[in-house]
């Protein structure tokens, strides 16, 4: 099973199709294509392609585990939490990249 | 410290004015991401993993205290409250929005900075030694030919397409610490027979997939036929550097296919056509831009001296700070202190918006409103009167920047990693970290003595990990991350590249590989006055690949 991710044009942050076709911060919200599924694969990449709003868009392999949706790819992983280095100057962990009011696009 | 003429001024307000509009309209959707995209590439702007990234030009590393209080302000206003030095004396803001770019590149200009040419493929941003202008060693200093080159360079209309991006380093000191024979030309201060004073020309250096050292083009060239002799290389790397493959691009691959003397040979008769023409260096001209680097008011104060031994007992941290974080000044009664970016545990290069302004004001009350960045990923404060050391180490100790381990093992250089970057392949920030806290002891740092750790998370190697003593390079393996390790790297004027032990290891078995190397140095070392480097070299490696995979 694949995803559709990309990142939001204003933010730069990362997002991920839903099922209602709307571009949302939460992996465990994306819409999950079977290989199989070219037309909706093929639409779904057009129609956030024409928004002009999402950028670097790809397909990315998932599997469903018991914690929900999880990346194949470490890269992925680490793109839907943030950055995982254990300590920042704040001693906090690093955030990933939220969506501002501009931000949410649907397609 | 140069200054903006009028030209520099316009071009900067230009640039910034015209961006703003082209953000403008991507916004509005006037403008595609594929038309967009090169526009912000020109002005330094990169899609990372997570957000946008901003690299800003800090040129040859030098700024002014007004200039770091603006970077802390766009770290504290349009960012997370700080920023990320990087190995090309540049500072990155990890997470701007597209929309605030424009206002940050006016804040930019403002103090006479911009991101102009810290992407693409052209002439990136000039590079020199962080104690230029104040080192005891040096025969020049490089910054009024840092400052000519950045002129030069800038939207030179020739340069802004190359096969490939082109960097640039510079040294007036015989000692090397801008790693310049690992660039595409370094620059080294040279004397001919008559005693004056030009430049030794190195060309074909890099890191990345195929790390090669410089090699010797022109032993000596005249200030005044400098810009002619740069113009030439670069010419004849414009029309023969492959654009076929970008992995063979760089002027690197050029002069190893073709061999050195083939293109000397190019770069001869180009330069026989244009010296002694428009690129002329008049010495006015150089004189005039020299006036801006000239020295501070250094007030008489003999060879004040400190007692780093009494020091020692009374404070030890401070005593260690002064052993290592203090470089000799021309200047009697001054010395450089380098502000380490590498707290135990910490990301290596960041600062905070609030040390950024702490940094700003010790600068501008000790060392005559002068700082640099350093290509290893900390900060200078390069004319510090000796009396004055105790009160910028308190100043330092309260901003949490006192850490003494400039050169020990802590003090590595760290690419940004698969944490931030959309071209890496592993971690490296957490991998630094854990070394970190495995040496924290500051006995033990200072018992292994100088050993540079250098970390990238692919093998573009930002992290410069080709020339660290050890070098630690992340790849993908399987879906995983998987650490190479190299040994005997040099970026200095005994230049050599690392090579790589054996096989590699997980995130978690690096650190406890790493104390079995500094152990089989501590073993068989000659006595302690022997470095690592100078062991790797008499020892070979054979005992290190033991130390890491055993006998056999």
């Amino acid at each position: 099973m694949d995803i559709l991710t990309g990142n939001e044009l204003i933010s730069g942050g990362t997002v991920y199709l839903d099922a209602a076709g709307a571009w949302v911060e939460d992996l465990q919200a994306a819409r999950l294509f079977g290989k199989d599924e070219t037309e909706a694969r093929d639409a779904a990449l057009a129609a956030s392609k024409a928004s002009g709003r999402i950028l670097s868009l790809e397909f990315e392999e998932v599997e469903m585990t018991e914690a929900g949706i999880v990346p194949r790819r470490l890269r992925e992983r680490i793109r839907a939490k943030g950055p995982t280095a254990p300590l920042t100057l704040r001693g906090i962990p690093y955030d990933r990249q939220h969506l501002d009011e501009d931000g949410h696009v649907s397609i | 410290m140069y200054r903006y003429d009028e030209f520099d001024a316009a071009f900067v307000a230009g640039r910034t004015a015209q961006f703003a509009d082209q953000v403008k309209r991507r916004l509005s959707g006037e403008l595609s991401e594929d038309q967009f995209r090169p526009l912000r590439l020109m002005n330094g702007l990169y899609l990372q993993l997570h957000a946008y990234m901003l690299r800003i030009a800090v040129p040859y590393g030098t700024m002014r205290s007004q200039q770091l209080r603006k970077l802390a302000h766009i770290a504290r206003t349009y960012d997370r409250g700080y920023g990320h030095f990087t190995t090309r004396q540049n500072i990155q803001f990890n997470w701007p929005k597209l929309k605030d770019i424009p206002d940050i590149l006016a804040e930019l200009a403002s103090v006479e900075m911009h991101a102009i040419q810290t992407s693409g493929n052209c002439i990136r941003n000039v590079t020199t030694d962080q104690f230029a202008g104040a080192a005891a060693d040096e025969i020049i200093d490089p910054r009024p030919v840092g400052e000519i080159i950045r002129q030069w360079s800038s939207i030179h209309p020739e340069f802004s397409y190359l096969p490939r991006k082109f960097k640039i380093a510079i040294t007036g000191s015989p000692h090397d610490r801008a790693a310049i024979r690992f660039h595409d030309i370094g620059l080294q201060a040279a004397a001919n027979a008559a005693g004056g004073v030009g430049w030794e020309v190195w060309i074909g250096g890099g890191l990345g997939r195929t790390p090669m050292i410089g090699k010797l083009i022109n032993s000596f060239v005249p200030h005044e036929h400098l810009l002619s002799y740069l113009e030439a290389i670069m010419r004849v790397y414009n029309r023969y550097g492959r654009r076929d493959n970008k992995y063979k691009a760089r002027i690197k691959i050029l002069v190893h296919e073709e061999g050195l003397e083939t293109v000397k040979g190019q770069v001869e008769a180009e330069f026989s056509e244009i010296r002694g023409g428009v690129l002329t260096l008049p010495q006015e001209e150089l004189d005039r831009i020299t006036a801006y680097f000239a020295p501070p008011d250094f007030i008489d104060r003999g060879a004040a001296k400190i007692d780093v031994a009494f020091e020692s007992i009374r404070d030890p941290a401070y005593g260690r700070w002064l052993d290592n974080n203090i470089h000799s000044h021309r200047q009697p009664g001054y010395a450089s202190v380098t502000i380490s970016l590498k707290p135990i545990g910490g990301a290596p290069g960041d600062a905070t918006d609030a040390q950024m302004d702490a940094v700003a004001d010790l600068a501008e009350r000790y060392s005559f409103d002068e700082l640099r960045v350093t290509h290893e990923q900390n900060l200078v404060l390069p004319h510090v009167a000796i009396d004055d050391l105790r009160t910028v180490y308190d100043g330092l100790v309260e901003a949490g920047l006192a850490e003494g381990n400039t050169g020990l093992i802590t003090d590595m250089i760290c690419c940004p990693g698969l944490d931030f970057c959309a071209l890496a392949n592993a971690r490296s920030i957490p991998i630094a970290q854990e070394i970190s806290k495995k040496f924290a002891a500051p006995e033990r740092q200072k018992a292994i003595g100088e050993l540079k750790i250098k970390i990238s998370g692919c093998i573009n190697a930002c992290g410069h990990h080709h020339v660290g003593h050890i070098g630690i390079l992340g790849v993908e393996k399987k879906g995983g991350e998987l650490y190479q390790i190299t040994l005997g790297g040099d970026a200095t004027e005994t230049a050599s590249v690392g090579k790589i032990l054996g096989p590699g290891f997980e995130a978690d078995a690096v650190p406890e590989a790493i104390e079995r190397l500094v152990d089989a140095y501590i073993e068989r070392r000659e006595d302690e006055g022997e470095t690592f480097i100078d062991a790797v070299r008499r020892l070979g490696e054979a005992p290190f690949k033991e130390a890491l995979y055993g006998a056999g």
